[in-house]
């Protein structure tokens, strides 16, 4: 099976350039993973990132011919050869498969991904509704791989501006959540005509994301609130 | 003095008026199509009708606004200089006017006449 994969060291390298490789001996249910690995026992300078394997961690996302997604849970045999891989695009390279995630972290963080409570914490774990709990669903599986905040090209374009479709998922995942209490300032923090308002509905993070969630509708929801919150 | 970009009111006013434009051209293509209008004499006297000239003119403020929101997205995504992105932005007010004032003269001179 033919690969083309970006090769890209800072320290030796000027410019990146495609490396062709070929592996043998292909079973059958490896997955693109299985296969990086094999060609990294091969050539050890071949850098790319990984750790669970299940598509759980989000450590292993990538351009795959083209597209987004995680290499563990791409079958090798949905593949067109040769297989072309490259970073995920709109981050700097570190080295090869690796990006910068910095830049998508700070927008992470911008967000406040975490409970907003003004009330005194309570004795007890703060009760949810099985109603309120099913709103939650869709948005708290994000495992930010990064797949559809860097195939989105708003986020190309401003990515220190947007927050781009991951981060305004968790925002949405804590606007829904009826334990937060933080409604307005998240609202507030997100108004302006970069941050949430540069998403023109191109719909590329839900072509990608291999969680199968969808940010556009969240970021939809996100506008309807503020809506409701402002008239 | 600063010139702050919104985000909700263009995006709402952007949405509102295609809702707007949408209805009006339903109504026009009616129109059209139930033959009421047939020449000029019969556009001239559906023009100069209050509640018509007035939904028109609605119908250009509607679109001069949303060609602006849209216009002003696309110069927001791609020019990132100031200076360049403070002469588009100009230029593109400034010919979105001058179609708004055209649009004005038309009507306003139908209305007289």
């Amino acid at each position: 099976m033919k690969f083309l994969i970006y090769r890209y060291n800072p320290e030796t390298d000027a410019e990146p350039h495609m490396q062709e490789y070929e592996l043998a001996n292909v079973e059958p249910g490896m997955m693109l993973l299985n296969a990086l690995e094999r060609l990294k026992a091969q050539d050890e300078t071949l850098s790319f990132r990984r750790s669970c394997g299940e598509g759980v961690c989000g450590s292993d996302g990538m351009n795959i011919n083209g597209r987004n997604g995680l290499a563990c849970i791409t079958p090798l045999t949905v593949l067109k050869q040769p297989v072309e891989l490259r970073p995920m695009p709109g981050l700097p390279v570190i080295r090869d498969l690796i990006v910068d995630m910095g830049q998508f972290f700070h927008q992470y963080r911008s967000v406040k991904p975490y409970l907003i409570r003004h009330d005194p914490d309570p004795e007890i774990e703060i009760k949810q509704s099985p109603e309120d709990r099913d709103k939650l669903d869709g948005l708290y599986e994000c495992i930010l791989c990064g797949c559809c905040t860097t195939s989105c090209p708003s986020f190309w374009w401003n990515p220190d501006l947007f927050r781009g479709p991951a981060a305004l998922l968790q925002s949405a995942r804590f606007l829904m959540d009826s334990r937060d209490q933080g409604t307005a300032e998240r609202l507030d923090e997100l108004e302006g005509p970069y941050r949430l308002f540069r998403c023109h509905t191109i719909m590329n993070c839900v072509d990608v994301c291999p969680k199968n969630l969808n940010p556009t509708s969240a970021i939809g929801n996100i506008k309807k609130l503020m809506v409701k919150h402002h008239i | 003095m600063t010139l702050h970009a919104h985000g909700l009111r263009a995006w709402l006013l952007q949405r509102m008026s295609a809702l707007y434009m949408t209805g009006y051209t339903f109504f026009v293509l009616f129109l059209f199509s139930s033959a009421s209008i047939s020449d000029y004499q019969n556009w001239h006297s559906w023009m100069a009708d209050p509640f018509f000239s007035l939904a028109t003119t609605i119908f250009f403020a509607a679109l001069l606004v949303h060609a602006w929101v849209g216009i002003r997205d696309v110069i927001m995504d791609y020019a990132h200089s100031s200076l360049l992105r403070f002469i588009l932005l100009t230029a593109t007010g400034l010919s979105l006017f001058s179609i708004g004032i055209w649009m004005l003269r038309v009507v306003i001179l139908v209305v007289i006449k």
